[in-house]
């Protein structure tokens, strides 16, 4: 598995860094600031409790995994009132809009944006030589959601702060078999 | 519509940011939530261009692009690759297989009409033929012209208009405008230095805001060559320098698509108006007469029977006037209605001076004119004639 020491914890930083900012620039207008980084050694976080109080609040989770020479899971946390206000600019919705509209509008609009991050972020891997191609988003609604990852998985948390909320990022990912 | 666009794409949300990037645009959008759905309709709509995204459930869209690609019927549809899945073999890989573009999310919209512009001749909606603005309205025109009294002749020669006329000194200038605000009609000089005209023009041309936009040469009249050069490259019109702006208002009216008829025509209270300018060059001639029957038949159908012919700013009167005088009344008599004419006291004596037009009874004033519309001997003689 020679591919595994190449995948450094600079390069996981640098590609979600970029993904992060060319997707909520590109597709939300915003400019997203890092706020920090948590690495973890093993076990389970709730890695949205990093950002304090804002994990009690009602939160939308995107998931995208991606599967191939490097396989992960990558999981993006957005609070309910952000991810209404970036379903409204993706869609050019207003709030009154957004109100009459089903979940699922916002369900998807979160699904799409998470799709879009994650692929930005392993199409990084695929052009340093590691193929892998993305799975269908899937979503989750709740508060103080917590995962576990398996012991083998590399992982990394990232917060960002974008319009005045919290996006918390988690990576789960392993090289090779 | 002219076009058929097809996104097939699991997500709703690209599919709403699809159909709302191209809302301006003269196409119609068809949706298809994977590849299974995308050939259906595909085969049923056989659309001009399909946007299709790579990972989907069903059938994702390396299988629907190989299917549609091995399908006689289907093969020749453009194919734009609009996906997250951007690695490099990856893209070299579906490439291989036949599409026409590859976008990569995140996408800006712009991009997205950019690409698409490149594969399908798209249309702004704001250029279909229902496109009815006039002379009335306000229109933005850039003109690119290096000398700033050029620029002013043309403020000047304009500000009657409603039109706001921008003057920049180089093509940079006007690249940057035309970003900002798109405008109604472009003027460039042809005496930019280094042909930034012609580099201009094509710019102008690949932009998919301005494809459509009228843009006239502006040149010395003695440069034919460059005149010919212009001609072939496809731009509008040809301004000649230097320039007589009645013709230049005239031919920005007809290339921006304006309604000018209101310049003639009018409904003031229960009398139909047709007026005539100071001057009745050949193309105002055309222009009545190209509305006359339309605008008659509008005035007759809004219950309207009494008529002014108002030609009292006309300044000299020529065959051309008559000619147009008579078509003018004699529609009338087409349609019953009551005329009377309006004219100054030079236009009434050279009335006199000749034999068709000796016979023709005018009023000085629109007012007295109405007063007595209806009530004339002349015109029930004429209308009964």
């Amino acid at each position: 598995m020679p591919v595994i020491q190449e995948i450094t914890k600079k390069l996981v930083s640098e590609n979600i860094h970029r993904a992060v900012n060319d997707v909520f620039r590109t597709m939300l207008a915003r400019q997203p600031e890092f706020v920090s980084e948590t690495l973890h050694d093993a076990g389970a976080h709730a890695p949205a409790a990093a950002a304090g109080a804002e994990a009690n609040r009602p939160q939308i989770v995107g998931t995208v995994g991606f599967i191939g020479d490097v396989t992960g899971l990558i999981y993006l946390y957005f609070d309910l009132g952000f991810a209404r206000l970036a379903t409204g600019h993706l869609l050019g919705m207003t709030e009154a809009e957004l109100e009459a509209a089903d979940d699922e509008v916002v369900n998807d609009a979160i699904g799409e944006l998470t799709n879009m991050t994650v692929g930005s972020f392993k199409n990084g891997f695929c052009d340093a030589g590691y193929p892998c191609k993305l799975t269908i988003p899937s979503i989750l609604r709740g508060n103080n959601l917590r995962i576990e990852p398996i012991s083998s998985a590399i992982r990394d948390s990232f917060c960002f702060q974008c319009a005045g909320h919290r996006v918390v990022i988690d990576i789960l990912m392993k090289v090779g078999d | 519509m002219r076009y058929k666009l097809l996104t097939v794409d699991d997500s709703k949300t690209v599919r709403m940011i699809v159909r709302k990037a191209f809302k301006g645009y003269d196409c119609e959008i068809l949706e298809a939530g994977n590849g299974v759905e995308g050939l259906a309709v595909a085969s049923k709509e056989m659309p001009d261009l399909i946007l299709l995204d790579v990972t989907m459930p069903v059938m994702d869209g390396v299988e629907m692009l190989t299917k549609l690609k091995s399908d006689p019927a289907l093969k020749s549809i453009p194919v734009m690759m609009l996906t997250a899945e951007g690695g490099r073999d990856h893209v070299l890989k579906i490439a291989k297989i036949g599409v026409r573009d590859y976008l990569v999310k995140p996408f800006k919209e712009d991009v997205l009409i950019e690409k698409t512009g490149r594969i399908i001749d798209l249309k702004p909606l704001s250029d279909a033929p229902a496109k009815a603005k006039s002379i009335f309205d306000p229109a933005t025109i850039l003109v690119v012209e290096d000398k700033p009294a050029i620029i002013q002749q043309i403020q000047d020669g304009l500000k009657h208009t409603p039109w706001k006329v921008h003057g920049v000194a180089a093509q940079g200038e006007a690249i940057d405008f035309c970003t900002r605000t798109p405008p109604d009609l472009i003027v460039v000089s042809l005496s930019l230095p280094e042909e930034s005209a012609f580099a201009l023009f094509r710019l102008v041309r690949t932009n998919m805001k301005t494809k459509y936009t009228p843009v006239f040469a502006l040149v010395v009249k003695t440069e034919t060559a460059q005149q010919q050069q212009a001609q072939t490259v496809g731009f509008s019109a040809i301004i000649t320098k230097p320039i007589d702006l009645g013709d230049l208002e005239a031919k920005m009216a007809k290339a921006m698509n304006l309604d000018t008829s209101q310049r003639y025509y009018a409904l003031e209270g229960d009398t139909f108006i047709m007026r005539l300018p100071e001057n009745c060059a050949p193309a105002v001639l055309a222009e009545v007469a190209d509305y006359m029957k339309g605008k008659f038949a509008q005035a007759v159908d809004a219950g309207q029977n009494k008529v002014v012919i108002d030609i009292h700013q006309l300044k000299a009167l020529h065959m051309g006037v008559i000619k147009l005088l008579f078509q003018a009344m004699q529609t009338c008599r087409d349609l019953a209605m009551h005329f009377v004419l309006v004219g100054n006291p030079q236009i009434i004596t050279e009335c006199k001076g000749f034999e068709d037009t000796r016979g023709w009874t005018f009023y000085e004033s629109i007012e007295e004119a109405k007063a007595n519309l209806g009530k004339s001997p002349a015109a029930a003689q004429l209308a009964a004639t």
